[in-house]
């Protein structure tokens, strides 16, 4: 089975540890960081399926994190996990592009079937991007440059 | 407010209410006072200037009229002299000694002059010597001479005389009149004495009240007509006369007035010009002036009765205005109570957004450290000991328990502060409240609590919020469930009735329990209030329901019988007021909520 890989955002130290570990338990790559800019530059270097993000955190809050991963035009699902419970913001969220929200504290259980539930997401939407790409491959074969071109300059 | 710092403010609110009422009672003394200056006072001081003018005019004109009156009849008393010496000069003039001498002729003089009225009393010729020539009257005194009387010698000297009283040969008082006539050489005297009664009749028989009084004294203060009293005819006044002098004076005399011996009356004296007597005329001052007296006391009565109105109608108006004030201030108290509730709960929904999610993330790492610890025992089991297996699992469960206890904890303080999302829906009430209801009837039963509930047919539809009002009910009917703790059975009234305005609908909420406490009352709606023990409740579910109500634009109240029963009545308006029921408060949660994202 593939190790699914999951990048963990939240400024909480001891959080992101012992959710690392746990996660890591249950079969899932982890990455933790503690801050949006380094969420951001783990983005660039790295390719994840789930970023699970934090909304209040010092510097570069949840919000504006989550725009700027929406600005890289990845396939990654955005999940919001929160200590604060208010569904305006986590619509905000949803609204800009996140995947779905979850309040802290919260069971490890319910974080997995988040995180997989963005996991199918994920792939589906790549599967989709991917026929997309083949079909418009297939109908026009000059198109396929471009996907080069595309991959070249990721 | 005062607090007990010492113990001896065991009611703080008592002594509180005594000076709110005694400020009541300050502000109604000073409200009676001002106008009472202001109205009552000027009033008492123009009527009192108004009547004094009043009766200084009236009073002046009673003494001129009194004046006169009194020199009309000098003018009288004058004029009968006047013409009686008249007509005894023409007599002396148109007969002669020697006619007159025949007591015939003489008594047919005597008979023309009391034709008309009996002027006088005797008539007699008297030659130079003093001797009596002639007499007509009722004495003896044909034999007198009298050559030595006083009248005798002013008469040869002055032609015309007209005597004092005097008591003469007759010894009775009377005055007479004599003129002189020279007839070849030698002078004779007609002589007339004045019908003395007639003369009295004349001067005093003049009407003057009850207590009027005239009469005449002589230059020597000489009484010469017979005053009312003690003094009597020919008696000597005590009292100085003053000297002649013209017209009419007019003295007002207090009670026992020494010099003059009159007492609480009014005297008019005028000097008669021929003879030198002086016309007394006087009247008891309180007669004299009892019109006056009378209008003046009229005057003073309706200033009375005037000011007496003036003041019932302020003590009255006063009365209303702080019966308003009260009632005013009572309303205003109120709504200060109102706004500082609300104030309480914003500021506690501010601090408890705050407190909610700082609270949240050392939650959610004892939930990973439980999780992780969990784990490990699953994977590896490395603990032989049952007995601290068995404690371990224990303590992982307390911190499951006592995590998932902060997290409904935070959960409620962020539905107090209304961070929650509404969702305006037309709801059928009636339908909504069978299904909580159901909801909760199982939990009940295990109490021993049967639901009655009273719901009006054909209840109008209401635009609310279903799951605010969801957990509205869920608290009160569990607040309701658990006042019946320590009973084995009781009941649950609910009932709904729409509004006689039409505005909205009515909700009831009864138990059987054991009620609420009078001083717990007022703090019933306030956050963290309880009365369960300790980790039953966390106090804010009535809070909450207090704001989701407000929120709706409706109302909800307390009413409480110790050892009876609570009713929570509330009211929910068929539509919701367009800004919300405390929309000012909704921006600043949403101002509050930008903060803490």
């Amino acid at each position: 089975m593939i190790k699914r890989k999951v990048l963990l955002v939240d400024d909480e130290v001891v959080f992101t540890k012992n959710m690392s570990k746990l996660l890591t338990d249950r079969e899932y790559r982890v990455t933790a960081v503690n801050s949006g800019d380094a969420a951001i530059s783990a983005l660039e270097q790295e390719d994840f399926d789930v970023v699970v993000l934090d909304l209040k955190m010092p510097g570069m809050d949840g919000i504006t994190t989550l725009r700027e991963i929406k600005k890289l035009g990845l396939f990654t699902e955005t999940l919001i996990l929160t200590g604060h419970g208010s569904i305006d913001t986590a619509l905000e969220a949803v609204k800009i592009g996140a995947y779905d929200y979850l309040t802290k504290p919260c069971e490890v259980d319910e974080l997995i079937e988040k995180i997989d539930g963005a996991q199918i997401k994920k792939d589906s939407t790549e599967q989709q991007d991917l026929e997309g790409k083949i079909k418009r491959v297939v109908e026009s074969p000059s198109a396929a440059f471009d996907l080069f071109d595309k991959k070249k300059k990721k | 407010m005062m607090r007990n710092t010492d113990g001896k403010n065991k009611m703080p609110e008592a002594p509180e209410k005594t000076g709110f009422s005694r400020s009541y009672k300050r502000l109604f003394r000073n409200f009676v006072i001002l106008t009472v200056v202001c109205s009552l006072i000027p009033l008492l001081i123009v009527g009192w200037i108004i009547n004094r003018h009043f009766s200084e005019f009236a009073k002046e004109r009673m003494v001129k009229a009194f004046e006169e009156r009194v020199d009309y009849h000098r003018q009288t008393i004058e004029l009968f002299l006047r013409e009686r010496s008249d007509k005894l000069r023409m007599m002396a003039s148109t007969h002669s000694k020697s006619y007159l001498s025949n007591p015939d002729n003489l008594k047919y003089v005597y008979d023309m002059f009391n034709l008309k009225s009996p002027d006088i009393t005797d008539l007699g010729v008297i030659d130079s010597d003093g001797a009596h020539l002639a007499y007509v009257g009722p004495y003896e005194l044909l034999d007198k001479n009298y050559a030595q009387a006083e009248w005798f010698a002013r008469v040869m000297k002055k032609g015309l005389y007209i005597s004092d009283m005097f008591m003469g040969f007759r010894k009775k008082p009377h005055f007479i009149i004599a003129v002189t006539r020279s007839e070849n050489g030698s002078q004779w005297i007609l002589r007339a004495t004045i019908n003395t009664d007639y003369f009295r009749s004349l001067v005093e028989d003049v009407k003057i009240g009850q207590t009027g009084e005239v009469y005449l004294v002589n230059k020597d203060g000489v009484f010469q007509t017979d005053p009312r009293g003690v003094p009597d005819i020919m008696d000597k006044t005590s009292a100085s006369l003053g000297p002649v002098r013209e017209g009419v004076a007019v003295s007002i005399y207090n009670k026992n007035d020494p010099q003059s011996g009159f007492s609480n009356e009014i005297v008019a004296t005028a000097w008669l010009e021929n003879p030198r007597w002086m016309l007394v005329v006087k009247q008891d001052y309180g007669e004299a002036f009892a019109e006056v007296t009378h209008a003046n006391q009229a005057s003073l009565l309706v200033l009375l009765i005037s000011a007496l109105t003036i003041l019932v109608a302020t003590v009255l108006i006063a009365r209303l205005m702080i019966r308003m004030i009260q009632k005013r201030d009572v309303q205003a108290e109120n709504l200060n109570k109102q706004l500082m509730q609300t104030g309480k709960m914003a500021s506690i929904g501010e601090l408890s957004a705050g407190v909610a999610h700082e609270i949240n993330n050392p939650i959610a790492i004892i939930q990973t450290e439980r999780q992780i610890l969990l784990d490990y025992y699953k994977r590896q089991k490395p603990l032989e000991s049952e007995e601290f297996k068995a404690q371990l699992l224990d303590s992982l469960d307390q911190i499951n328990i006592q995590a998932h206890r902060c997290k409904r904890i935070t959960q409620n303080l962020l539905r107090f502060s209304r961070r929650t999302h509404s969702m305006i829906e037309t709801m059928d009430l009636n339908q909504f409240i069978r299904e909580v209801i159901d909801l909760m009837e199982r939990e009940a039963r295990t109490s021993g609590i049967k639901f009655f509930p009273e719901l009006e047919d054909g209840l109008p539809p209401v635009e609310s919020d279903p799951s605010q009002l969801q957990q509205v009910f869920l608290n009160l009917i569990t607040n309701a469930i658990d006042a019946h703790e320590g009973k084995s059975y009781g009941s649950v009234n609910i009932s709904t009735r729409t509004d006689d305005s039409g505005n909205g609908v009515h909700i009831s909420v009864a138990d059987t329990g054991t009620g609420i406490a009078r001083e717990h009352l007022d703090n019933i709606f306030d956050p963290f209030f309880t009365t369960k023990p300790v980790g039953k409740g966390t106090g804010l579910g009535l809070s909450i329901c207090y704001s989701i109500i407000k929120h709706l634009g409706g109302d909800i109240i307390v009413s409480s019988r110790v050892g009876e029963g609570t009713e929570f009545r509330l009211f929910l308006p068929y539509k919701m007021p367009a800004s919300g029921g405390e929309g000012a408060h909704q921006s600043d949660d949403n101002h509050m909520m930008k903060k803490a994202i």
